[in-house]
């Protein structure tokens, strides 16, 4: 510890006489004549970037390049938009074992045959997936990734992407801890929700247990010593609240039996997916849980659909009073999960991005559905993906917004990224060009 | 036109919604069927705030409050249903032969729309119970029917603490045959018993000695600390049922598993318990009588396994005439909706009185449930929750007009929409979700082993 300080020291001495030159060494980087998307909605013509050492030096229209800049120059014909953060996926994760090994006694089963798993770390695990490319062609270059996983399932660790080297790419160590009502595979306890909720309280009793254990014995050695327990010990950050629980859940009552965890053992939560959290808006907002929501949102109704196709005009069928009802109710149903986002949002919860897993090659058509019929703009989205999603994840510092001493991450499209084809031409996160 | 249906719908859906809302009602002329107190004739009754507030002749309503005409009807107490797995997300935790831990609060779907269905045949309350895969299953959930209130809303607040027992073919198949372990025989079945009393018993003293000694060391600052001793729910729990603060229900059939509980629970001091189904029963009733232990079975239902073909259609006058405290349940959500035709089978079969049989159905259930105080008969100070019948309700040809819950209305034959869901799923088409009015046709046996077997690769279902 020391002599850590000691060499810190002595770097700071060197920084300070301008001896130490290698972080000037690498060279700066810009792209001049772009139009930026700002996350508050405005947008900045004819603008220019320089970035080095994955920082931002300047950004605006009134910027001095510096000599050493590698410039690039978009000929006001490119959209820059600041990076887009995924509050929540589990891309890159190992899968579980689809026949695990049965206990010899469900009741009995291991911690990792149960579900239970804190201990696991999204860097220690992460394998390579496709979708790290997909998403930074979707525009994303930062990401919170977990593991999949059941009642407890891991812990999340935000990412800056690249294409490949995802291990490399750890930003922080772990933010929170991932769960849902999942039963794990395989005959084992608990197999219900209510046995899952039984499960999880005992749990937070036995770490709660070990960790006094461990604090009594650690200043009276007579005592006996604890049994260590990495399970239960990954779980202090929540007995102590001094993480919040992450969790996947999307109805309505389910939100409701996740505030009973809340109400018993006091930490934050941070709502994962949430589709019917509208309906919980304003407690969700009184007990100050943010929602990263999913923008997976089922498809219309196909009667609607065809309605709104002009293009399929012909068959203007007759529908019975019974029927038209059950559409009626239908629609509404549809227009309330589209909306989701919105409601709460108007609630006054703070909304991320959560895909979540979601295949990327369906987000169009989802981003689609959320501007016309959704009541968003594509403000609300970006913001939605950048500053807010930055908050909820605590990084706010670093990214979610073009600011100079930010992190540079962004990505450059050829339209506006909302309109259709739009393309990502490149993408630079953490200061990394990638060229699609 | 249509559009204006939808929106009365869901502005009445919507008036539900809000929890423990009562209201307030006057119901003039009809007659009274008390279950405590006879049958009234030409008797008024008003509820006001969701309790009956008066009991009488020439009522007259309060400012605000609604009057109707009950002229030729015939008003009950709601229907109790001491055994359903109604509404349940699920029913089983069937992965440990003792799962105090787990509890159906926990596991209430408020949307079902079988509630609805309930209400509509006069069931006002219901035991919502864990099934019976285990020795020990889950804490049971007492509900009023309150459709639309979610599921918080719909928590009797107050009602004792339940738990499930089970006995028999039940826990030995699951986790006997099933998993391989301990309880493979009846005898197996008590020993779990015994075994995880014992166990409660010995955790209760260590935890309370831990805590005491804790909150010592804590306060004084020296000393040796002691080692901690977890809190555990699933002990925790049993040690409530050993100190009396849960009402055991006991899923059971045979005379001999029967008589063998009631021993355990004598050597435990457990007291106020009702055993489920109990075919048997009517071999034992007089022992039954003595140890003031309840039944709650099924009017004529058996031979659907092994150990319930030793039954008969007596069983209920038999408990009945030894004084044993005995209600008729469903366990299913299609008897559910005429509770009144099963209970009118007493009568058919072995005489019970119509007022002995119409308890069975009302005051009874609630004594096993431990809310007696609060419904199961029309009284002043009771809640609000009854019926009103087109004719006596013993009768076949009876229908149920209103239901009331706390003075609420959740049931009007005239205004009963094709579609009553509250929770509609978008991606369900007309052909498959539109079937609003199925008819739920036969009774489905062994209810309460919903979810044990679909993860074991057992082919035989019950």
């Amino acid at each position: 510890m020391k002599r850590k300080f000691r060499v810190l020291a002595a770097l700071v001495i060197l920084v300070s006489s301008g001896q130490l030159l290698s972080a000037q060494e690498t060279p700066a980087q810009a792209i001049s004549n772009i139009t930026i998307h700002n996350t508050d909605g405005s947008v900045t013509e004819s603008a220019t970037i320089v970035w080095r050492d994955g920082i931002i030096e300047a950004i605006g229209t009134n910027v001095t390049v510096p000599f050493d800049a590698y410039v690039t120059d978009a000929n006001n014909e490119m959209h820059l938009y600041p990076g887009f953060i995924d509050g929540f996926t589990t891309w890159g994760s190992p899968s579980q074992p689809r026949d695990p090994e049965d206990p010899s006694s469900p009741g009995e089963a291991p911690y990792n045959l149960a579900g239970v798993q804190p201990e696991r770390i999204p860097s220690q695990h992460l394998e390579a997936d496709k979708n790290f490319e997909a998403a930074m062609k979707a525009g994303f270059t930062t990401a919170a990734l977990g593991l999949e996983g059941y009642m407890v399932s891991g812990q999340v660790e935000v990412f800056t992407l690249s294409p490949d080297q995802v291990k490399e790419g750890l930003f922080t160590n772990s933010i929170g801890i991932h769960g849902s009502y999942q039963r794990a595979r395989g005959r084992v306890y608990p197999s219900t929700q209510m046995g899952i909720m039984a499960k999880f309280r005992q749990v937070m009793y036995d770490a709660e247990a070990l960790q006094t254990h461990i604090q009594y014995q650690s200043g009276n050695p007579e005592m006996p010593a604890p049994e260590r327990n990495e399970v239960l010990e990954a779980m202090f950050p929540l007995l102590n609240k001094s993480q919040p629980l992450f969790f996947t859940v999307d109805d309505k009552e389910d939100i409701e039996r996740l505030f009973l965890y809340q109400d018993e053992f006091g930490f934050d939560i941070v709502i994962v997916s949430g589709k019917e959290a509208y309906a919980k808006a304003d407690e969700l907002k009184e007990r100050n849980i943010p929602v990263l929501a999913s923008i997976d949102i089922s498809e219309a109704p196909e009667w609607y659909a065809a309605k709104n196709d002009t293009s399929k005009k012909e068959d203007m069928e007759e529908v019975t009073e019974e029927e038209q009802l059950f559409r009626d109710r239908q629609l509404e149903a549809w227009m309330a999960e589209a909306k989701n986002i919105k409601m709460l949002l108007d609630a006054g919860v703070m909304v991320g991005y959560s895909s979540h897993g979601m295949e990327l090659k369906d987000a169009s058509k989802a981003i689609k559905a959320l501007l016309d019929e959704g009541g968003l703009t594509e403000e609300d989205l970006v913001k939605l993906m950048t500053t807010n999603t930055a908050r909820i994840l605590g990084i706010q510092q670093s990214f979610g917004s073009l600011e100079t001493g930010k992190n540079a991450s962004f990505t450059v499209f050829d339209k506006p990224f909302t309109e259709e084809k739009a393309k990502a031409v490149y993408s630079v996160s953490n200061g990394t060009t990638y060229e699609f | 036109m249509k559009k204006l249906l939808t929106l009365l719908l869901l502005l009445l859906l919507v008036g539900y919604t809000q929890a423990q809302e009562t209201g307030s009602v006057l119901i003039k002329n009809g007659t009274l069927v008390t279950i405590t107190n006879g049958e009234l004739e030409n008797t008024d009754i008003l509820i006001r705030d969701g309790k009956i507030a008066r009991i009488g002749e020439n009522l007259s309503a309060p400012r605000g409050v609604m009057t109707i005409d009950a002229t030729g009807k015939f008003i009950s107490p709601g229907i109790i249903d001491a055994h359903s797995h109604l509404n349940t997300v699920s029913t089983n935790e069937s992965r440990n032969p003792v799962t105090s831990e787990v509890t159906m609060e926990e596991s209430v779907n408020p949307t079902d729309i079988s509630i609805y269905r309930a209400i509509a045949g006069g069931t006002t309350s219901i035991h919502l119970m864990h099934g019976s895969a285990n020795v020990i299953g889950g804490q049971g959930e007492t509900l009023k029917l309150r459709y639309g209130a979610g599921q918080e809303g719909m928590r009797m607040d107050g009602a004792p603490r339940t738990i499930k027992f089970a006995l028999g073919e039940n826990p030995t198949r699951v986790h006997g045959q099933g998993s391989g372990i301990h309880p493979r025989t009846r005898m197996a079945v008590e020993q779990v018993i015994r075994e995880h009393f014992d166990a409660a018993i010995d955790y209760k003293r260590n935890r309370e000695e831990y805590l005491t000694a804790k909150a010592n060391f804590d306060r004084r600052g020296r000393g040796t600390p002691p080692v901690p001793v977890a809190k555990n729910l699933r002990l925790e729990v049993l040690s409530d049922i050993i100190d009396g603060e849960i009402l055991v229900h006991c899923h059971s059939y045979r005379a001999d598993e029967i008589l063998m509980l009631m021993r355990v629970f004598n050597d435990y001091g457990v007291k106020n318990y009702t055993f489920q189904h109990a075919n048997e029963a009517f071999k034992v009733a007089p022992e039954l009588a003595k140890n003031g232990a309840h039944t709650s079975i099924f009017a004529d239902w058996w031979a659907y396994k092994f150990e319930v073909y030793y039954s008969t259609a007596y069983n209920a006058t038999i408990l009945n005439e030894n004084g044993v405290t005995n209600s008729i349940n469903s366990d299913s959500d299609e008897l559910i909706r005429h509770l009144n035709h099963e209970t009118g089978k007493t009568i058919r079969y072995g005489q019970t009185s119509v007022e002995d049989a119409l308890k069975m159905i009302t005051i009874n259930p609630a004594i096993q449930l431990g809310i007696e105080d609060r419904v199961g008969s029309l009284e002043e100070g009771k809640d609000g929750d009854l019926v009103i019948w087109s004719g006596h309700p013993i009768s076949i040809y009876s229908k149920v007009e209103q239901t009331y819950i706390d003075g609420m209305k959740y049931f009007d034959l005239e205004e009963d929409q094709a579609d009553m869901r509250i929770s509609v799923n978008p991606n369900e088409s007309f052909e498959d979700g539109a079937a609003f009015g199925e008819i739920i046709s036969g009774r489905k046996a062994d209810a309460c082993m919903e979810g044990a077997f679909n993860l074991l690769e057992e082919t035989t279902q019950r």
